[in-house]
């Protein structure tokens, strides 16, 4: 785990990453499918600028298309902006698994912007009352054990 | 091994519940029985057992039907497809920020002064 990533409440995932470039750039980048085809795919993995669809106002749609360089296999997804407030944070909802993502774009000087993932994971299971308590602290210990295990 | 989206959902139904957690925890360092896993609890083992139930469903446990007190025993195989998944979440961003960090590095790079002019009528769109 590195130093940027953090389980601080009970059922979010944190992900961080200081970036040098002004944040109205950095904000751009995440709504303009012209810079998102550079990045949006992770390693090994690409998202052809033709498949993206960004519509960047709360009920707009944000649509990609991830593809397996390696063996073209494609990772359709679909999502739905809640919130838009341009440059400082862009929230949305994963159609097909829930999945709420919120972007904070925070200034940490002129060139200097900080990008704040905060993902909350809730299917339809953890919305049962009794699936208030946190798992993803839990599960962050088990590594520690599992670590000890194997 | 990959594990499928209804398994992941029941196996993170199974952690949400701060007892069965515990009862995981527990077992994560070896099988034990249900009196044994009972034990620091203030429950019954109707109790535990229900708990346990759950827990036999989601996959992330099983039970010996050999043995006379049927220790329970922690399928690791099922737990790490749960971590794998937040791994694997964690691991897309990681990269996708690597991507971007080189996206701003060449979007800034100054011109120089061997290459073409600067368009400055652009600065303008």
């Amino acid at each position: 785990m590195s130093e940027h990533d953090a389980v601080d409440a009970p059922d979010e995932l944190r992900f961080s990453r200081v970036f040098d470039a002004p944040r109205e750039l950095v904000f751009r980048c995440m709504i303009d499918p012209d810079h998102l085809t550079h990045f949006w795919g992770p390693a090994g993995v690409s998202a052809p600028r033709d498949r993206i669809t960004v519509d960047a106002r709360p009920g707009g749609v944000f649509e990609t298309v991830m593809v397996n360089d390696a063996d073209g296999s494609q990772y359709p997804t679909r999502a739905v902006y809640d919130e838009v407030r341009e440059p400082e944070l862009l929230a949305w909802t994963e159609s097909s698994s829930g999945m709420q993502v919120t972007t904070e774009f925070v200034a940490l000087g002129p060139d200097r912007t900080e990008v704040r993932i905060h993902q909350r994971f809730v299917p339809e299971a953890l919305l049962a009352p009794e699936a208030q308590a946190g798992f993803l602290t839990a599960l962050d210990r088990f590594e520690g054990y599992l670590g000890g295990l194997s | 091994m990959t594990m499928t989206e209804e398994r992941l959902d029941a196996a993170f139904a199974a952690l949400a519940d701060p007892t069965r957690r515990a009862i995981v925890s527990r077992l994560a360092r070896g099988d034990a029985t249900v009196g044994e896993l009972a034990e620091p609890f203030d429950m019954s083992l109707p109790g535990i057992s229900k708990h346990l139930k759950v827990l036999e469903r989601s996959g992330l446990i099983s039970r010996r039907r050999d043995a006379q007190f049927r220790p329970c025993h922690l399928e690791v195989d099922a737990l790490d497809g749960a971590l794998d998944w937040i791994g694997t979440n964690r691991d897309l961003w990681d990269e996708r920020f690597d991507k971007l960090d080189a996206l701003l590095a060449d979007m800034r790079r100054p011109i120089s002064p061997t290459g073409p002019p600067n368009r400055k009528e652009r600065a303008h769109e």
